[in-house]
């Protein structure tokens, strides 16, 4: 009984409805019929003409569609038409569907999370060539809703040069915007179309207000350039000036941090790498040119614990990988410099330029080896914990991959720090780098403490080599390009102090990162390379050298 | 009053917050021969190293032949005349004896003048001379590699004789010599200091004896503990502490 | 028997590579690709002889040597750029691409033989004074050097890999046409060429024998074995170490300048930190501190490279390291040590003459 009452219910409900939108919305009853044309044409001539009627229209809502015929992304869906495309973190194979008409919405499951859909579940909507071009003419209107990002947040901007396009164009497509970074973009354009369109100062600041507070990369130049228009009332323009500046000065800290930060990152990167050579240099004298290579060597070892994953193990999407690939790299890297401890450099020790040349011969051989066995170029999958970063504003986001880096040298050298200062073989390796024969008659194992000591360094270079990974290619000579950088740190800080390597580290990383910004990246290097020269006429030692007799050896 | 050679005032250096040394006054005639003794860690071989330049002094004076010479190179202060023995050999050891003597010959060392050098008999017959008088003639053509411990100082000295210093400065020369040796190196120093100044290290008592004509000064802890004759010197108490670490012991004491 | 040795080897060398192989040659036995590339190895062992100067007998291990012979190759390399085409507005292709429109002014010299030949040689003795002057004088040594000198031959290369310095970029200076009116290409001119380097190597030879044998070379040898000892006896180290240095810059940049008309091409990749200390392995495999190791070594090096790069391509970079390896551990004395107790042993030589230098 209440079923039939019901089921009445709905259905006069359903009628009003149906009655409500056939008198509201007549005309686009009409638009849905020239849609399911194109979909469905009768014939070819048919579509191109159903193109034609829809180009016609004057309704933003048919955008969406007609970008979707320009950029052959229409699909048919479950009998609806829809528009599909990837994002960054779609599943190979899958894609996220937007239904086009009436409304343009993307298709949610049932825990309001965009939908993935299979490919299999698409049927294309194949359109000719002719149809496509005709549609293009429309320029910077479909454009607003083209899947790619870049191209829709050039959209907002071209939008704003062309006169003959109405804010409210801009206003409903950016209702349906969901990208931040083309949000941004757009709130940008729209607020500059405002100011433009506004009369009175107070309208105006009002749009410069909201126009600042957008955050966006072109602002400091649009209010520039407003302040250039032709009878803006003065008290606006030096309004929008003081805007401008304090933007200007917004950006110029912004700048600043997000150069220490990379600065922060690349020091901490050197440090990592330095640190072995430091400790090494300082207890044998050994100049290892192939340090480097055991950079390269953890970064293989990372790679290769990858592969085991997902090809051995089947694990695909998972960041296990490199919380095992950390340990590992150390490891494998450490055992390489343990074997060649016992192959080369034993028999150098304190005889620095021969082991200079003969690591520079195995630093060949070991780079020669992984083009041999791995290729030119590999990389490894970021973990997805450490994609993305700290949000701050939209030009300042802080990535984790580089937090992390920074938090893992943190960690090491803390680690070092404690080994040396307060562990017995600590003690062990400064005893034998101040004085090794000494050393050596108190019943100081020096050959052990040299093992360990070589381990220990080429297992930090590994360490390196997996974080490296996180921001860069793995190639056959990614050492090298660190190694004389990390030389110098060593010469600066003075042999064998952490300390000095720690500062080094940091005045190499930070002001390159500088330089960097003001110059090309080349002249930046040159530049720290003449600076360190100058210092050295100073400071020859470095910049914490051994004082005393012993040092004047 | 005669003009000093060597006057040095209130020199002083320290490493790393130790006073190495801490010298008020100090003077040296021409032609004397002076002996420093001092126990280990006294500040003798750093007085010495401040003196030739090897190490900056935090500050004082060094008057040497009438010109203040702290800042500047060991090589101008060689040029001026001052040679140095070190306690560790310090020759040139892939050259031969007599090659290593004809580099510190006397004569003008510049580029110009080494590139077109021409050898002349005056300079053979000095560096044969002084070979003699060391007692290297034999072994002139040898490596001064291959040379024994004994040998290398007597080298070492014929360099710094050759270099015709107006101040020697001689750091343990009898160290690793024998008995016959190390009277013969006491005769020519003696011999030497009747026509150069000369500052002697040595730890060697009855070498001490034999060389010291004069004056005999002390360093300990890196200052002037006195100056006398030998003989004054060696009953002087506060020496034989400081030699048999009494006043040592005191110090540790008082500083804990 | 060590006196006659040393004027026979000399002699020998001559004579066969001044007579015999240009005989082969017009018998139609040895090809000019063969001729010009023995004229290459000539120009390398020219820059070994320099090396070994600073190194071998001064001790000085600068890994910025390359530097000093691409400064000579690519000075050369311009006036030959600017040669091969006569017209007055003539620049070259990579300049067009930077949009430039004249020629840059460092290149203005370089459009005559003469200052070209000047410059070739001041320019890398400029250079070296300057990093030598500012390197010796803060008493930068050993280990400090090597790195110093490495940073300093990056920097370098990286500053020529930069098309903005219009010297080319990564693919250098190359389409080289005439040299003085000689056409490159033809075979008299490379043979002429050959024999050119031929002459360089044994005057450059006999001027480094000069120098080693004077007084100047006893006190580089003195610096190398104490460098203190030398400032003690009143020499002034700086001015010692900076010829030195200056002489071997300039050995160096002849070496670079002879070879580039015959290779035909010079880049970048002939300074980088590589180059350089290649160039110190010739002379260490060689015997560093015997001027006939350095040219030996220079040579037997660049000979197994060009058969390794023939018959075995991926492998030379194994064999490189590997020789690196074996040489400082298993024979630090290279070659001319091998040679010498393989002498004492068979009894061609007594142990003591070998050891104890004639005065």
């Amino acid at each position: 009984m209440t079923n039939n009452v019901q089921a009445l219910k709905t259905f006069i409900w359903g009628i009003l409805c149906c009655f409500f939108y056939l008198t509201t919305y007549g005309s686009q009853d009409s638009i849905t019929v020239f849609m399911q044309q194109v979909a469905n044409p009768s014939g070819e001539v048919d579509r191109s003409e159903a193109i034609q009627k829809l180009l016609q229209q004057d309704n933003p809502a048919v955008l969406p569609f007609l970008a979707a015929v320009q950029n052959s992304t229409l699909y048919i869906w479950k009998d609806e038409l829809v528009v599909a495309r990837k994002d960054a973190d779609t599943p190979e194979g899958y894609m996220l569907l937007r239904k086009l008409y009436p409304t343009y919405t993307m298709v949610l499951d049932d825990e309001q999370q965009p939908l993935s859909v299979s490919q299999e579940e698409l049927q294309s909507v194949p359109i000719a060539r002719p149809d496509r071009l005709s549609v293009s003419g429309l320029g910077v209107r479909t454009n607003l809703f083209n899947p790619n990002t870049q191209i829709r947040a050039a959209a907002y901007l071209e939008a704003l040069q062309s006169d003959d396009i109405a804010p409210e164009l801009l206003s409903w497509a950016l209702s349906h915007e969901d990208d931040p970074k083309v949000l941004v973009a757009g709130r940008e354009a729209y607020c500059y179309f405002q100011m433009t369109k506004a009369t009175t100062t107070s309208e105006i600041t009002a749009w410069a207000d909201s126009l600042y507070n957008t955050g966006g990369n072109n602002t400091l130049q649009l209010l520039q350039n407003f302040t250039k228009r032709d009878g803006l009332p003065e008290d606006a323009s030096a309004y929008l000036l003081s805007k401008a500046e304090k933007l200007a000065a917004k950006s110029a800290w912004i700048e600043r941090i997000q150069n220490a930060f990379s600065g922060l990152s690349l020091a901490s990167i050197l440090i990592l790498i330095s640190l072995g050579l430091g400790i090494v240099y300082g207890l044998a004298g050994i100049i290892n040119m192939a340090h480097g290579e055991f950079l390269m060597i953890g970064a293989y070892a990372t790679f290769s614990v990858q592969l085991l994953f997902s090809n051995v193990f089947g694990i695909q999407s998972s960041d296990w990988f490199f919380l095992a690939a950390l340990p590992l790299s150390f490891i494998v890297a450490g055992s390489a410099g343990l074997l060649l401890e016992r192959l080369v450099v034993r028999r150098l020790y304190a005889k620095p330029l021969d082991s200079l040349l003969a690591t520079w011969g195995v630093s060949l051989i070991l780079i020669q080896l992984a083009r041999w066995i791995f290729g030119d170029m590999t990389a490894v999958k970021l973990p997805a914990i450490l994609s993305g970063g700290i949000y701050i504003n939209p030009q300042l986001v802080l990535p984790y991959n580089r937090l992390f880096i920074i938090v893992l040298t943190l960690i090491i050298v803390a680690l070092v720090y404690w080994v040396l200062m307060h562990t017995r073989l600590g003690l062990q390796i400064r005893a034998v780098t101040q004085n090794r024969n000494m050393s050596a008659c108190l019943g100081i194992d020096t050959k052990r403490v040299n093992v360990i000591t070589f381990f220990m360094g080429s297992g930090l270079a590994g360490l390196a080599g997996c974080a490296m990974t996180l921001i860069g290619n793995v190639v056959p000579d990614m050492g090298q390009s660190y190694i004389v950088d990390s030389f110098l740190m060593v010469v600066i800080g003075g042999v064998g102090k952490i300390v000095g390597i720690i500062v080094s580290g940091l005045g190499i990383g930070i002001s390159s990162k500088i330089l960097e910004a003001f110059f090309e990246a080349v002249y930046g290097k040159v530049t720290i390379l003449f600076i360190i020269m100058i210092f050295m006429q100073f400071r020859p030692k470095g910049l914490f050298p051994d004082k005393g007799r012993s040092a004047e050896e | 009053m005669i003009d000093m050679l060597l006057t040095v005032k209130d020199l002083s250096v320290s490493f790393g917050g130790l006073q190495a040394l801490n010298l008020h006054n100090f003077s040296l005639a021409p032609r004397e021969l002076r002996v420093i003794i001092g126990p280990n860690g006294a500040g003798k071989s750093t007085f010495m190293d401040l003196l030739c330049g090897r190490t900056k002094a935090d500050h004082g004076t060094v008057f040497f032949d009438g010109k203040q010479i702290l800042g500047m190179t060991e090589i101008q202060i060689a040029e001026m005349g001052i040679g140095r023995k070190f306690q560790k050999p310090s020759i040139f050891p892939s050259l031969s004896v007599y090659d290593n003597m004809l580099l510190a010959t006397k004569m003008k060392k510049s580029v110009l003048a080494s590139l077109f050098f021409k050898m002349d008999s005056a300079i053979d017959d000095k560096i044969r001379h002084t070979a003699v008088r060391v007692g290297l003639h034999g072994v002139l053509d040898k490596c001064a590699g291959e040379l024994s411990h004994g040998q290398k100082q007597w080298l070492e000295i014929a360099i710094v004789v050759l270099q015709d210093p107006k101040l020697m400065l001689i750091d343990e020369p009898a160290a690793g010599m024998s008995d016959r040796e190390t009277e013969k190196t006491g005769e020519l120093l003696l011999e030497l200091s009747t026509q150069h100044g000369v500052i002697v290290i040595e730890h060697d008592m009855h070498f001490v004896k034999q060389i010291a004509q004069k004056t005999v000064t002390v360093l300990v802890n890196g200052q002037l503990l006195t100056e006398g004759t030998f003989e004054e010197v060696r009953n002087d108490q506060r020496v034989i502490d400081s030699y048999l670490g009494r006043s040592n012991s005191e110090r540790i004491k008082a500083s804990i | 028997m060590l006196l006659k040795s040393d004027k026979i080897i000399p002699i020998v060398f001559l004579s066969f590579f001044a007579i015999l192989l240009p005989l082969g040659y017009s018998a139609g036995l040895i090809s000019v690709n063969s001729i010009s590339l023995w004229g290459r190895y000539f120009c390398f062992a020219i820059a070994a002889l320099g090396i070994d100067l600073i190194w071998g007998y001064t001790g000085i291990m600068s890994m910025c040597q390359a530097i000093f012979f691409c400064l000579g190759g690519y000075g050369i390399g311009m006036y030959l750029t600017l040669q091969a085409d006569s017209s007055p507005a003539f620049l070259p292709d990579f300049m067009s691409w930077n949009n430039l429109t004249e020629l840059p002014f460092f290149w203005m010299p370089f459009q005559n033989f003469i200052p070209t030949l000047l410059l070739g040689l001041l320019i890398p003795a400029a250079v070296a004074f300057i990093i030598g002057y500012f390197i010796f004088r803060s008493r930068i040594k050993g280990v400090y050097m090597a790195i110093i000198t490495q940073a300093l031959a990056l920097s370098v290369y990286l500053l020529f890999i930069r098309n903005e310095t219009n010297m080319g970029g990564t693919n250098g200076l190359t389409n080289f046409k005439t040299l003085l009116g000689f056409d490159l290409s033809q075979p008299a001119v490379k043979l002429g060429l050959y024999m050119v380097s031929l002459a360089t190597l044994a005057g450059v030879y006999q001027i480094c024998r000069h120098i080693v044998g004077s007084k100047f070379g006893k006190v580089l040898l003195a610096i190398r074995d104490s460098e203190s000892r030398v400032g003690f006896t009143a020499y002034r180290v700086l001015h010692y170490k900076l010829t030195i240095f200056i002489i071997a810059a300039v050995i160096g940049a002849i070496a670079g300048m002879l070879y580039v008309p015959q290779t035909g091409i010079i880049t970048p990749g002939r300074m980088d930190v590589k180059a350089s200390v290649e160039m110190l392995m010739w002379v260490a495999l060689g015997g560093r501190g015997h001027l006939k190791g350095a040219i030996l070594g220079a040579i037997s090096v660049n000979c197994l490279y060009s058969v390794c790069t023939t018959v075995f391509p991926e492998g030379w970079l194994f064999i490189l390291g590997i020789l690196y390896v074996l040489t400082v551990l298993y024979f630090d004395k290279g070659f001319l040590g091998l040679f010498e107790k393989l002498a004492i042993r068979v009894g061609l030589k007594s142990r003591k003459t070998a050891a104890a230098p004639l005065p």
